[in-house]
């Protein structure tokens, strides 16, 4: 027993580290306290949660992770560029079937009647994420092309459309994913640790440390890799937006007229930048795939692939990437909270009408869309504001 | 009794101020020009007179009555209409609707008797009544502008640059228009680029520059002003 | 002088000068008749590809005769959308839940009025144009108080065009909750089980007299609609205001006043539209959702703020979405829709009736 709390600690070391980076302040001593903070942090989680609630803890914290990336990819879209893109969902959606069709293996003989699908390559998980990242990217390219160079409410319209005609064809097409049947048996990277063989390539020592983890532990796994998934690309995108490029963007965001006159390639760093945005996204859906393991269209619903994803990035402050994943975590945390307030109000509910407690969920809904109306008119700049910072180099 | 009076006015976009302490007088029946070189203030002087820029400071009194900081939408209500620079029709609408729009404070049963004052004074305006704005010419857009202006039949007509972009032949058509309007009795406030053609109408004129009172004084008086002619009015 | 942005629309071209090659074959490719071409090109690709089915022309001809109606209905709701992108220049998401909410507001009220013999041969008896004409002004008036609560207090803070969109996004999905809270999720029906069968029209096109009510109804308020723009003062205020907001208010016209009429007007015939699509099919709080890329659609290819384009672009739209079911999965509707769009968006973003270079 204390072998597998100390293995969970271990694993949980990771993001609970990466946890305490994002939240502290940024200056000199953050990594210095982050470190113990974040160490001490998995002990006690692992030592005193009992594991029902830390098993709720870290699947929270695994979804939370999915909305950041994609909170963090419309920041580089409407943050950084003043894309507006209503149709996180498509991209989404693109990427998690992207990586989920890479990575099945296509089905034979009589299950092949039940499960239709384009393809299944059986290809390892890391193959998956590329390829979404790289059809999310295309995708994203063919939307920019014919509609950037326009007025930015027609992008709003065209993506809000895209992402509708996406779930149609998930919802419709049989031979694509299995139509509006779920597609099931999405492979998870390293489900070999918790299995009891274990993985072959692996020396005797890890395993070791692997042994008492059950398949039931697998969230822990998949939290550490998404967790990394989530610091690598924050770096990545921060350190675009800090650059020449990322000047670039809010050049053209706040004054395109004389960035175009400053020669700056104004139509093509657009389509970048939502091209960018877009693999954020994809990377997202492919990692939500192999989280959830079963997917359908009915996971892209634009209430959750897009519009919480809005509300994300306007709580966190749009132009900011921590505030972006941030937000994400946050309007997650509110989102999962109303679940639990919508049982608590069904039988309240009960005494209006015989039909309301079965509507109880709507109300989050109701919730949701009075917070991101609240934002729009009270505090449209977000949580934490757009930094002004020019440049690492540059400090005022 | 002045019909308009402006003092102390200090107006602005956002973080720029453009006027600074700014005067300015306009009596019953007088024709005033407002001259000086580009970026001087004058239209931002107008905008600020009709409520479409709030001043900063100091009072704008119309009648005896304040009016700065009022809404644009009450400030017709007195008796002030005023002609913008661009944009001063809607190129959508029919020649005629554009005069009901100015009329659109009026009872309806008065307005076939406005609009026939406005045909009276443009005829062309008469024949091409049913025609869309936008496909009209420089010199008829600005008929209309001015007949719209002139629907509520106002005390006062506020006039920025009526000649910009017209033809020297429409120019002077339309400024004996202008002469035409006033000698009915109406006062006009107009600001002017063809510098020496309004200053030679005007009652009186006055000169801004950087957003400041320069000179001012009688039309013909500003005119014959070596100083004046030699900073603003070209030599 | 130092007006910040003087908006200069549409001064009269005083050079002239000889158009290079590119910039004449620009202007082809951006001509009404150009757009004209690549609708018409699109609709026969969709005849092609029914016949290849085996699809029968009377049938087709059927098929167009219910699209007409679809448009109609398309129309109704683009109507409201234009007027109010063109005054308020918004694209407004909540829209398709106004829809919805005149097509439930029909519904509850259908269910208090005492139920008529049927009108035969259509499928419903007097009570149901009583529910409709009540459910149309309030679902004006609940349009009218949203935009009371926060659209006019954007236009109070000057706020940026985005912020207005990602309200109505907010505002779409505050109306679909509330619908869903008070019918719930399941479908709906004016008169479950009632039978309309389809009347037989020369050239053998087949209609329901239902259909032919929809798009009686629709032309009439077209008719009402372009009075009303044409004749009344408030709406040659309308199409002042949506033309030049601020001369709008220079001239003495009481802007917040004839958007509040705006308001009203489009909320009424959303909801007209939400009522005809839900006796055409069935209710369901996601039909106005379903319905808001074809009314976009249809707004873009008559001209943003055009509400005569909006019903020419629904119409087209409507035929090429019935008929591309005659091949297709009928759900794909948004698609077809969307796909004349972007070549609207490519060819001539102004649309069919929208000024040029604008």
């Amino acid at each position: 027993m204390a072998t597998l709390a100390l293995t969970k600690a271990l694993l949980l070391i990771v993001p609970a580290v990466l946890l305490a980076l994002l939240v502290l302040p940024a200056r000199r001593w953050r990594l210095a306290v982050a470190v113990p903070l974040g160490v001490a942090l998995a002990f006690a989680a692992s030592l005193a949660l009992p594991s029902g609630i830390l098993a709720y803890v870290v699947s929270f914290a695994i979804m939370g992770s999915v909305y950041a990336l994609l909170s963090l990819g419309l920041n580089v879209q409407w943050g950084y560029t003043g894309h507006l893109n209503f149709g996180v969902a498509a991209f989404f959606a693109i990427g998690a079937f992207t990586s989920a069709l890479m990575t099945v293996e296509a089905p034979t003989g009589i299950a092949a009647q039940y499960t239709q699908m384009a393809f299944g390559l059986g290809l390892p998980f890391l193959v998956g994420v590329a390829a979404a990242a790289l059809v999310s990217a295309l995708l994203a390219f063919l939307v920019a092309v014919p509609v950037l160079r326009l007025r930015l409410d027609f992008l709003a319209i065209a993506t809000i459309g895209i992402a509708e005609i996406i779930r149609l064809i998930f919802q419709n097409e049989r031979w694509l994913a299995n139509g509006p049947q779920p597609l099931r048996g999405i492979p998870q990277p390293l489900h070999c640790l918790v299995r009891s063989q274990g993985c072959d390539w692996l020396p005797e020592w890890a395993m070791a440390l692997f042994e008492p983890l059950s398949p039931r532990d697998y969230p822990l796994i998949y939290l550490v890799i998404i967790a990394l998934f989530v610091a690598v690309l924050y770096l990545l995108v921060e350190r675009a937006c800090r650059s020449p490029w990322g000047r670039m963007l809010r050049a053209i965001r706040d004054e395109e007229a004389s960035a175009a006159m400053n020669g700056k390639p104004v139509t093509f760093v657009r389509i970048q930048s939502f091209v960018v945005g877009a693999v954020v996204m994809g990377i997202a859906g492919a990692l939500y795939a192999h989280y959830v393991v079963t997917i359908d269209y009915s996971h892209f619903h634009a209430l959750f692939a897009t519009f919480l994803v809005w509300v994300m990035l306007m709580l966190g402050g749009s132009g900011n990437n921590r505030g972006a994943v941030v937000g994400g975590f946050i309007v997650w945390g509110v989102w999962s909270g109303t679940a639990f307030l919508a049982n608590a109000i069904e039988p309240l509910l009960a005494l209006i009408a015989d039909d309301l407690p079965r509507r109880a969920a709507y109300f989050r809904w109701l919730l949701v869309a009075l917070l991101l109306a609240g934002i729009v008119l009270y505090r449209p700049q977000g949580l934490l504001r757009e930094e002004k910072r020019v440049s690492r180099y540059l400090r005022e | 009794m002045p019909l308009l009076e402006a003092e102390g006015v200090t107006a602005g976009y956002g973080d720029s101020e453009i006027l600074h302490d700014v005067h300015l007088r306009v009596d019953e029946g007088e024709i005033v020009a407002l001259i000086g070189p580009n970026g001087a203030g004058k239209s931002t002087l107008m905008k600020a007179v009709f409520g479409l820029v709030t001043p900063r400071h100091g009072s704008i009194r119309f009648r005896d009555k304040e009016i700065a900081g009022h809404t644009p939408y009450n400030i017709v209500k007195e008796g002030l209409c005023y002609v913008p620079q661009v944009a001063n029709v809607f190129t959508q609408l029919t020649a005629e609707e554009n005069l009901d729009m100015g009329g659109y404070l009026l009872d309806e049963s008065v307005l076939p008797e406005r609009k026939e004052r406005v045909y009276a004074l443009f005829p062309k305006l008469r024949e091409r009544r049913h025609q869309r704005v936008g496909k009209m010419s420089g010199g008829e857009r600005q008929m209309v502008a001015i007949g719209s202006a002139l629907m509520l039949d106002p005390a006062l007509l506020l006039l920025d640059e009526p000649s910009a972009g017209l033809s020297p032949k429409l120019v002077d058509e339309i400024f004996a228009n202008i002469e035409q309007i006033n000698a009915t009795g109406l006062a006009i406030l107009m600001v002017e680029q063809n510098a020496r053609k309004a200053l030679a109408m005007a009652t009186r004129g006055y000169v801004l520059a950087s957003g400041q009172n320069r000179v001012d004084g009688p039309g013909q008086a500003l005119l014959d002003d070596p100083e004046v002619g030699r900073l603003y009015l070209g030599g | 002088m130092a007006t910040p942005t003087p908006q200069e629309r549409e001064r009269p071209t005083v050079v002239t000068r000889t158009a290079r090659p590119g910039e004449r074959a620009r202007a082809l490719v951006q001509s009404r008749a150009f757009l004209l071409l690549a609708i018409a090109v699109v609709f026969a690709v969709l005849v092609v590809a029914a016949q290849l089915r085996g699809v029968s022309a009377e049938r087709l001809l059927s098929l167009a005769a219910w699209g007409v109606m679809l448009g109609g209905i398309i129309g109704l709701g683009s109507i409201g959308l234009t007027l109010v992108y063109g005054v308020l220049k918004f694209p407004n998401f909540s829209h398709g839940a106004l829809v919805t909410l005149g097509a439930y507001f029909t519904f509850a009220f259908l269910a208090w009025l005492p139920q008529g013999e049927p009108l035969t041969p259509l499928s419903f008896g007097w009570e149901f144009p009583v529910a409709l004409l009540v459910a149309m002004p309030l679902v004006g008036l609940v349009a009218m108080a949203v935009d009371r609560v926060v659209y006019r207090r954007l236009r109070r803070q000057n706020a940026h065009l985005v912020l207005f969109a990602m309200a109505s996004l907010a505002m779409a999905f505050f109306l679909r909750s509330l619908i869903y809270i008070a019918w719930g999720p399941d479908f709906h029906f004016y008169y479950p089980g009632r039978p309309n069968p389809a009347l037989t029209l020369p050239f053998n096109i087949r209609v329901r007299a239902d259909q032919l009510f929809i798009l009686a109804l629709a032309l009439v308020m077209m008719l009402g609609v372009y009075l009303l723009l044409e004749r009344t003062r408030i709406g040659k205020a309308m199409r002042a205001t949506a033309d030049n907001p601020e001369l709008a208010q220079v001239r003495g016209i009481n802007t917040e006043r004839v958007i509040a009429w705006t308001w009203l007007l489009g909320g009424a015939l959303a909801a007209a539209g939400g009522t005809m699509y839900g006796l055409s099919s069935q209710l369901r709080p996601e039909m106005g959702f379903w319905l808001l890329l074809p009314m976009f659609a249809a707004t873009i290819m008559g001209g943003i703020g055009n509400p005569y384009g909006a019903l020419a672009g629904a119409l087209i739209i409507g035929v090429a979405h019935q008929v591309s079911t005659a091949f297709m999965n009928p759900t794909y509707g948004p698609a077809v829709a969307f796909v004349l769009m972007v070549i609207v968006l490519l060819v001539r973003p102004q649309g069919l009736f929208g000024r040029s270079g604008g």
